[in-house]
């Protein structure tokens, strides 16, 4: 289902609606000189499954990183669903799941391990760590691949532990960027499923993709390029 | 708590695995640390050893001593057979005591030693020996090295003696630095006529005027007489005391030199070393504070590898040194009283436990680039 995309400015949501994730006149570049990447954005992200579209460099992961915490706003504000500043670790432990467009799975560590160390740091306790990492970890289809380091393991495979990882805490707040990207129809469809059965309704989860595939899952739908236009050019290049 | 162990487990592993595919980066550091950790601990300890040994001859010479020696030669007027020269120090007698003995220019021999020193004493002296005078012999041979009160037979000359061993002590300890044979004046008047040098041990009275003072009168009662060739040799604890500081002074500075080499060495190469491999861990740093793992936590994580890496090649260092200290400390020149750990462990000192401080403080250093960098946004390595 396509919305509307957001007015720039929108209305002033300093404090975050109840259970959403709002972000505020937020500005973002990544160095003084250059152009912004983020200008003013405002959202308020509610629950449900967002999907963040947009051409490649528009901003999109940007986004997600900010409201991750990963990155530091140079204007405006993000408040998480809990009243949170998202770089505040008890947010990243806790009420935060992200999944990295390059997967980024701890390479010493078993897929297991993985979901163990994320958990762990949430503060789940041993015996809800395990039973949710069973869960997701089947859910997911990589239940057989558990012990196994992520080298030994397929790019679908890998994606999956990921996502599965970000689960495991069953956090507030997901953020995926690019989870779909180089998977085939099989996967997506796994990943798609998982996902729904996580938000059921009442998480935050928001997706940056430019995957057709994945419209049909999300509540909403952010077109980024209305935002930044910073690669128009290539049009005229095709 | 599970999560710091669980985090602290796969850093180990990683840093295991690191080590273990590069071992250039511990060996180097271990390496480094090491080598100047040793040279720092040899330094200290000389210097401990020097200043200990200083000591043991201070309390051997003793603070209230004063030691004269008048060399009179074969042709001197002072040459006097039987009887006493004539005493320069009488002036001095309300300051405290003396003794006075005559070092003869001939050595003596043992069936176990070259080159006894032979000395005679005056009826005037006699009570300071009897306590060491054995019934079958008037001779006596302080040795540190032979059992004490065995009979030895001592050649000087073509003369031969017997003496009873003892161990040196009281008014003769500050001129026993070599073994000594000690017998009545008279025994070999011919020696005697060759010259000898006429030796007064003088022991200041507690409450007597300064030992630079007393030093100084006796220069002086020399000087007045006008015959005289040659000055007396005064000697006292005096210059012991001076070395005693300079050496004190001069350890502090190479201290203190020493804590800025190994401190600035250690954290230059730790730091380069730590900085590069931040770098190439960025991506797995960024990821456990991506999950929300502290900051602090990562930062401890450089320090005690530094840390560890620098103890164990310090502590290994001191501990090599510890075991060859003998052999070479002894190559080196000191003596073996002085090696013997009897007198207090050189290696247990604050001096040689500071070699660990710097070494810390060093590592601390390195791992300062480890905290700025940080506080790269996790945004910024992760895609």
């Amino acid at each position: 289902m396509s919305v509307p995309l957001p007015i720039r400015p929108s209305p002033t949501v300093v404090n975050g609606g109840q259970g959403t994730m709002t972000c505020h006149e937020v500005s973002f570049r990544y160095f003084r000189q250059q152009p912004w990447v983020i200008e003013r954005f405002s959202y308020s992200f509610a629950p449900g499954i967002t999907l963040i579209k947009g051409a490649s460099g528009c901003g999109k992961s940007t986004l997600l990183r900010l409201m991750a915490g990963y990155l530091v706003p140079a204007m405006g504000a993000i408040v998480t669903p809990s009243g949170r500043q998202p770089a505040d670790p008890e947010f990243q432990r806790r009420d935060l799941g992200y999944v990295f467009q390059q997967l980024n799975l701890l390479p010493l560590a078993s897929v297991t391990r993985n979901l163990t160390l994320a958990a762990s740091l949430a503060g789940l306790p041993p015996e809800t760590t395990a039973m949710r990492s069973a869960k997701w970890l089947r859910l997911l289809g990589i239940e057989e691949f558990a012990s196994r380091l992520p080298q030994s393991l397929s790019g679908g495979q890998q994606q999956r532990a990921a996502i599965s990882r970000a689960l495991v805490k069953e956090p507030q707040v997901l953020l995926l960027d690019e989870p779909t990207s180089g998977l085939d129809d099989l996967n997506t469809r796994v990943i798609i499923r998982a996902l729904q059965e996580y938000v059921n309704g009442a998480r935050i989860c928001v997706i940056s993709s430019h995957d057709a595939r994945l419209e049909s899952l999300a509540n909403e739908i952010l077109d980024f390029n209305r935002f930044l236009p910073v690669e128009r050019h290539l049009e005229a290049l095709v | 708590m599970r999560s710091s162990i669980l985090i602290a487990s796969y850093l180990w592993k990683d840093t295991w695995k690191r080590w273990f595919e590069q071992p250039g980066s511990p060996l180097s550091r271990l390496f480094v640390t090491g080598l100047l950790a040793l040279v720092a601990t040899v330094i200290l300890v000389a210097f401990h050893l020097l200043e200990r040994s200083i000591r043991e001859r201070l309390e051997r010479f003793g603070l209230n001593t004063i030691v004269v020696r008048e060399t009179v030669n074969s042709d001197s007027r002072d040459l006097t057979v039987f009887t006493d020269a004539p005493d320069r120090l009488a002036a001095l007698s309300d300051h405290g005591q003396k003794l006075r003995v005559r070092q003869l220019s001939v050595r003596g021999t043992t069936e176990w030693q070259d080159g006894v020193i032979v000395l005679t004493y005056g009826p005037e002296s006699f009570d300071h020996f009897i306590e060491f005078l054995s019934p079958e012999t008037p001779g006596i041979l302080f040795s540190e090295e032979l059992p004490p009160d065995a009979l030895v037979r001592v050649n000087v000359s073509r003369h031969a003696t017997l003496a009873v061993t003892r161990r040196p002590q009281g008014w003769l300890r500050p001129l026993i630095t070599e073994d000594m044979l000690l017998v009545p004046q008279g025994t070999w008047p011919d020696e005697e006529r060759l010259g000898f040098i006429e030796t007064t041990i003088f022991q200041r009275n507690p409450d007597a005027i300064p030992v630079a003072h007393l030093v100084s009168a006796m220069t002086t009662f020399y000087a007045m007489d006008r015959d005289r060739r040659s000055p007396p040799q005064v000697q006292s604890a005096l210059p012991m005391i001076r070395e005693l500081e300079k050496l004190k002074e001069r350890q502090v500075q190479w201290r203190n030199l020493l804590a800025a080499i190994l401190g600035l060495a250690v954290s230059l190469v730790y730091g380069s070393i730590a900085v590069l491999e931040f770098r190439q861990n960025l991506f797995v740093t960024a990821l456990l504070r991506s999950f929300g793992a502290p900051r602090q936590f990562l930062f401890w994580r450089h320090l005690i590898e530094n840390a560890l890496l620098a103890n164990l090649a310090a502590i290994s260092a001191v501990a090599l040194m510890a075991a060859l200290h003998t052999a070479i400390f002894g190559t080196l020149g000191f003596a073996k009283p002085v090696l013997d750990f009897s007198g207090g462990n050189p290696y247990a000192s604050a001096e040689v436990l500071s070699i660990l401080i710097w070494v810390n403080v060093g590592a601390l250093l390195s791992s300062i680039p480890i905290l700025i960098g940080l506080r790269t946004p996790v945004g910024a390595t992760l895609n």
